[in-house]
C-alpha cells in the first residue's frame, strides 16, 4: 500500500500537460492584468481625465471575473487538489470581498476630510482626524464613560449568576422562570427606552418615579444628576442583557459534573464551600465566555442612550457610538466618524486580546 | 393639512361650547390680525372648482381615501391641460422621491398624480422614505453623485445642499404663472425657495413656531392677585415678550395651577433633538438678534462669522439657564417632544414655543388634558434688540420687537437638474410638481389631512372653509394663531445653508454641557457653539458658504 503523497480521495494521479498548465497561467494573468487595467482607467478616470466612467462597477466586474478565472486555473493547473482548493476558495474570496475590502476602504475614509455637505467632497487629510480626535473632549468624555459601563458588568455578572444558581436549583415553577427572565431579550432596547426611560421613570407619572416618591426620594429625577443618569442606563441595559448571561451560566451550571458536587457534599461542604471552591471556579471558563460577550455587546452600547439622554445631562450617560452616531448621522462627518470607529475597533480588540490573556494567565493550572 | 388638526377641527364642531368660545376668538381676531388680507370679512367670489375639490370627500365624512385623491387630482388638471397636449408625454418615466410620513405625502401624490399620469402618458416611479432616512439617504446620494430620482419633495433648510450644488432645475416661467407665486404668504416668497435669482421651489407647506399658553393661568384671580402683591409691573396676562416670560416664570415657582397641579412658567427644551432642539433656542432668540431689515441673525453674511455668541444669543442662553431651576425636575433630559407632548400638553407649564401641532393635539390628543385652555400668539419679542452692525442694544420706538422663527420653512417639489437635460421629460417634471403645487388642489391640502399646512394667502379665506362644512369659529381660530407669523415682515428666516443641521447638531452638544454647568459662563458656552462652527464652516468651505448663505438671504 503507499502511504506517501495524496491519501485523500485522489482518483488517479493527475498527469497535468505543461500545455495545460501554461494555458493556467496565460488565463490567470490575463485576468489580473485586466484588473489592474481597470483600476488604473478608473483612477485616471478619477483624477480628471474622462474616460466615459460613470461608477467604479466595472472594477468589481473586473474582480468577479478575476475570481472566477483563479478558481477555474486551480482546476486546470492543478488538476484534483485544485479541486479540493475550490471547496475553500469561493468561501475565502467572498470573506476578503466583505471584509477586507471594506476595511481597506473604510481605511481610505478614516484618513480623509469627508463632509457630505462638503463641495469638495472626500479630500485626503493623512493624521488630522486622528489629531482632532486627541482633541475632542466629546470623544475622551465617551471612553471614559465607556469604563464605567463596562465596569458594571462586574455586578452585572453577579446579579446574573445569582439568577442562573437559583434557575439551576429545583424551585417551584422552575420552567415558566426559565422562560420569564429571557423575555426582557426578547425585547429591543428602543421598546426598553421608551418603556423604562420615557415612561416608568417618567419624573411626574411613571410607576419607578412614584414608587421613588413614596420611599421619600422628592424629586425622582432619573436623568438630571450625572451619576444617576449614568446609573439609570446601566440599569437598563442591564435589564435588557442581563437575561443573556444568565442562560449562558446556566447553560455551564447544567453542563457541568454533578458527582463532584456531591462528593464535596460527602466531604461535608456546606452550600457557599460547595459554591465558592468547586461550583465558581469550574464556571470560570463558561463565566469568561459570557463576560466577553457581554464586553462585546456593552461596547456597542448606543440604542437607549440615544432615546432616553442624547448623551446628556451635559456628555454624562454618552457612549463612543452613541457620539459617533451624532458625528456621523447628524452632522454628516463621515471621515472623522470613521477615524473615530477604526480607533474604537482597535482599543477593542487591544482590550479584548489583553483581558483573554490575562484571563488565560489566571486560570491556568498550575504545572 | 396635518391629520392632527383636521381630527382636532372635524372633532371640535361637535362642541357647542368650543363654539361659543371660537367665536369669540373670530371677532379678536379680526381685530388684531393685520397681516392677512384673507382674513377680512370681505367675502371672496368662490369658484365653482374650489368649493367642488373641497366637498371631497366632505368634512366628517371620514379622512379621504386614494379614490379622493384622485378625484381632487382629476379636477384639479385644468393647469396641466392649458399647458399639455394629452399624451405628450407618452414615453416618458419619472422618479419621485419623497416621505410616506403618516401615510401621506407620497400617498397623496400618486393619488394627484394618477389622472395626470393618463392624460399625459408619462409614468412615474416612487421612492418612498421616512423622515428618518430622508436626510441620509439625500445627503448620501448628493455626495456620491448618485441622485437617481427626477423630483423630490424637500424641506427648504436643504436647498443650500441641492440648490447651491446646482442639482436642482430652474423653475421656467410657466410654472411660475400657472402655479400663482405671488399667492404665496410673505416669508415664502423669494428668497426662499431661490438661489442666485434663480427659482427651483415649488411649496407645498409652510411652517413655522407659535407661542402656545394655557389660558386659565392667566385667567386665574389668584395668580392675578398674586402677581398684584408681588409688586409686579403691569396686569396679569399672557406675556407678549421674553422679558415678561421670564418674569412670569419665575413668579409661578412654588405656586398652584388652576388644575391644583405645581406651576411652572416657559417649558424649555434643555435636551438635544437630533439638531432639530436647537430651533428653540432659535425662537428664543430671534426677538434679540434679529434686527428689522437686517436679514443675517444666525452668522455674518459678509465672513460666516458666527453670531450666536453675540450679546444677543448669550441673552437667549442665559435666559434658559436663569429660568432652569423654575421649570420642572428633570427639565434637563426634555427634549421638544418632552416638552410638547408629556408636559404641556398633560397639563404640565403654561407657555410653550412649538409648530402648529401642540395648538391643535390639544384638542384631540387622548394625552391631552388643556384642550379647552389654551391660546396661541406669535412668539414673543423684546423691549430692546441687539443691532449687530452697531454692536448696540436699541429700544425701537415701534415698541418691542417680534421676530418669529420660521422654522423649517416648510415642504417644498423641486425638479432635478439631470431630468432637464431631456427636453421632454424636463417639462413632464414641471408638469408634475407644478399639478402638486397648484393653487387649487393646495386648498384641498390645507383643508384635508395631507401633512402640509396652509401657505397660500388664499389659504386664509374663511368663507370658502365654512362653505365647505367647516366651523367658522374653528377655523379663523386656527388660521390666525399661523397666519401673523407667516407674513410678519421681521420673520427669522432659517439660513439655507449646506449642512444647517451639523451647526445645530454641534450646537446641541455643547448647550447641553452649557446647561449641565461644565463652563464657567453662557458666554463661554456659546463660544464653544462659535468655535464648533467655524470648523463646520471651514470643512465645508468658507467660501462657498459664504456664496451661498448670502444667496439664501437675498443679499447676491
Amino acid at each position: 500500500m503507499n502511504l506517501e503523497g495524496d491519501l485523500l480521495h485522489t482518483v488517479q494521479p493527475d498527469n497535468i500537460s505543461d500545455r495545460r498548465k501554461r494555458l493556467g497561467r496565460i488565463l490567470f494573468w490575463s485576468a489580473s492584468a485586466l484588473v489592474v487595467l481597470v483600476g488604473a482607467l478608473l483612477v485616471l478616470d478619477d483624477f480628471g481625465h474622462d474616460l466615459g466612467f460613470t461608477s467604479w462597477r466595472p472594477l468589481l466586474y473586473a474582480y468577479v471575473i478575476w475570481a472566477v478565472v483563479l478558481c477555474a486555473v486551480q482546476v486546470i493547473e492543478r488538476g484534483e487538489s485544485g479541486k479540493r482548493a475550490l471547496f475553500v476558495l469561493p468561501a475565502t474570496l467572498f470573506v476578503i470581498s466583505m471584509v477586507v475590502f471594506p476595511l481597506l476602504f473604510g481605511l481610505s475614509i478614516a484618513f480623509s476630510d469627508w463632509n457630505l455637505s462638503s463641495l469638495d467632497g472626500q479630500k485626503f487629510n493623512g493624521f488630522d482626524n486622528v489629531v482632532a480626535m486627541w482633541n475632542d473632549a466629546f470623544y475622551w468624555n465617551a471612553l471614559k464613560n465607556m469604563v464605567y459601563y463596562v465596569a458594571a458588568i462586574g455586578v452585572e455578572y453577579a446579579i446574573a449568576f445569582g439568577l442562573a444558581l437559583l434557575l439551576n436549583a429545583d424551585i417551584r415553577a422552575r420552567k415558566f422562570f426559565r422562560v420569564a427572565i429571557l423575555l426582557p431579550l426578547m425585547l429591543s432596547p428602543v421598546a426598553v427606552s421608551w418603556m423604562f426611560g420615557k415612561s416608568m421613570m417618567e419624573i411626574r407619572f411613571g410607576p419607578l418615579a412614584n414608587l421613588a416618591k413614596f420611599l421619600g426620594w422628592n424629586q425622582p429625577a432619573f436623568f438630571s444628576d450625572p451619576m444617576i443618569a449614568r446609573l439609570s442606563i446601566m440599569v437598563m441595559d442591564a435589564w435588557t442583557w442581563i437575561p443573556l448571561m444568565v442562560v449562558i451560566l446556566l447553560a455551564g451550571l447544567q453542563a457541568m459534573d454533578k458527582e463532584v458536587q456531591e462528593a464535596a457534599k460527602v466531604d461535608g461542604a456546606n452550600a457557599w464551600q460547595s459554591f465558592w471552591a468547586i461550583t465558581f471556579p469550574l464556571m470560570i471558563p463558561v463565566s469568561v465566555t459570557a463576560i466577553v460577550i457581554r464586553i462585546i455587546f456593552k461596547l456597542k452600547l448606543a440604542d437607549i442612550i440615544i432615546n432616553v439622554t442624547s448623551g446628556g445631562p451635559g456628555g454624562a450617560t454618552d457612549s463612543v457610538t452613541s457620539f459617533i452616531f451624532r458625528e456621523y448621522r447628524d452632522r454628516s462627518n463621515v471621515g472623522y466618524g470613521t477615524m473615530l470607529a477604526m480607533v474604537y475597533l482597535v482599543l477593542i480588540i487591544v482590550f479584548i486580546t489583553a483581558l483573554l490573556a490575562l484571563v488565560n494567565r489566571l486560570t491556568k493550572r498550575p504545572a | 393639512m396635518k391629520v392632527d388638526v383636521y381630527n382636532m377641527l372635524t372633532a371640535a364642531q361637535a362642541s357647542r361650547r368650543r363654539f361659543l368660545q371660537g367665536t369669540a376668538a373670530v371677532g379678536a381676531m379680526a381685530a388684531g390680525s393685520s397681516f392677512v388680507p384673507g382674513l377680512s370679512s370681505v367675502a371672496r367670489a368662490q369658484s365653482g372648482l374650489r368649493a367642488e375639490i373641497l366637498k371631497i370627500p366632505g368634512v366628517n365624512q371620514g379622512s379621504p381615501t386614494d379614490a379622493d385623491w384622485q378625484k381632487v387630482g382629476e379636477l384639479c388638471l385644468g393647469g396641466t391641460k392649458e399647458t399639455v397636449q394629452e399624451g405628450e408625454f407618452e414615453g416618458v418615466e419619472l422618479t419621485f422621491m419623497g416621505l410616506n410620513n403618516q401615510n401621506l405625502h407620497n400617498f397623496l401624490f400618486r393619488g394627484f398624480l394618477k389622472p395626470w399620469e393618463a392624460y399625459t402618458g408619462a409614468k412615474i416611479n416612487w421612492i418612498d422614505l421616512a423622515q428618518a432616512d430622508y436626510n441620509a439617504r439625500l445627503q448620501q446620494s448628493i455626495a456620491t453623485g448618485t441622485v437617481d430620482f427626477d423630483i423630490i419633495e424637500m424641506g427648504a433648510p436643504f436647498e443650500g445642499d441641492v440648490c447651491g450644488k446646482g442639482l436642482a432645475a430652474e423653475m421656467p416661467d410657466w410654472v411660475k404663472t400657472l402655479i400663482d407665486m405671488d399667492d404665496y404668504v410673505s416669508y415664502l416668497k423669494a428668497p426662499v425657495g431661490t438661489w442666485d435669482g434663480k427659482t427651483y421651489r415649488i411649496s407645498v407647506d409652510g411652517d413655522c413656531h407659535n407661542f402656545n399658553f394655557r389660558t386659565d393661568y392667566f385667567q386665574s384671580d389668584e395668580l392675578a392677585k398674586a402677581w398684584e402683591a408681588e409688586g409686579h409691573e403691569g396686569i396679569w396676562e399672557a406675556p407678549t415678550t421674553w422679558q415678561k416670560v421670564q418674569e412670569v416664570t419665575k413668579f409661578l415657582k412654588g405656586k398652584t395651577d388652576p388644575f391644583g397641579l405645581e406651576a411652572y412658567g416657559y417649558l424649555d427644551p434643555l435636551k438635544g433633538w437630533g439638531g432639530f432642539g436647537f430651533y428653540f433656542l432659535e425662537s428664543r432668540a430671534t426677538a434679540y438678534a434679529k434686527y428689522p431689515g437686517d436679514p443675517a441673525w444666525l452668522f455674518d453674511p459678509d465672513t460666516m462669522k458666527p453670531l450666536v455668541n453675540n450679546p444677543a444669543w448669550v441673552r437667549a442662553i442665559q435666559d434658559v439657564m436663569d429660568v432652569m431651576a423654575d421649570q420642572p425636575p428633570d427639565q434637563i433630559n426634555a427634549d421638544p417632544g418632552t416638552t410638547a407632548f408629556q408636559q404641556f400638553l398633560a397639563g404640565t407649564g403654561s407657555m410653550l414655543s412649538w409648530w402648529g401641532d401642540v395648538g391643535s393635539s390639544a384638542k384631540t390628543s387622548d394625552g391631552s388634558v388643556i384642550g379647552d385652555v389654551v391660546g396661541f400668539s406669535i412668539l414673543p419679542g423684546s423691549d430692546d434688540v441687539y443691532n449687530r452692525k452697531t454692536g448696540e442694544w436699541e429700544t425701537l420706538a415701534s415698541g418691542p420687537n417680534f421676530a418669529p422663527n420660521m422654522a423649517y420653512i416648510g415642504w417644498g417639489v423641486y425638479v432635478m437638474a439631470r431630468a432637464t437635460q431631456d427636453e421632454k421629460k424636463g417639462k413632464a417634471a414641471w408638469s408634475a410638481a407644478a399639478h402638486l403645487g397648484g393653487k387649487d388642489i393646495s386648498l384641498w391640502c390645507s383643508a384635508y389631512p395631507s401633512g402640509f399646512q396652509p401657505y397660500r394667502n388664499s389659504h386664509f379665506n374663511i368663507e370658502e372653509w365654512s362653505a365647505a362644512g367647516y366651523d367658522e369659529a374653528y377655523i379663523a381660530d386656527y388660521l390666525g394663531s399661523e397666519a401673523d407669523s407667516y407674513n410678519h415682515p421681521n420673520a427669522a428666516i432659517e439660513p439655507r445653508i449646506p449642512g444647517i443641521f451639523q451647526y445645530y447638531s454641534i450646537a446641541e452638544d455643547e448647550l447641553a454641557k452649557t446647561y449641565a454647568g461644565q463652563y464657567a459662563s453662557a458666554q463661554e458656552g456659546a463660544d464653544a457653539i462659535a468655535a464648533a462652527w467655524e470648523k463646520i464652516t471651514d470643512q465645508i468651505g468658507r467660501e462657498s458658504q459664504i456664496k451661498l448663505y448670502r444667496a439664501s438671504l437675498g443679499l447676491g
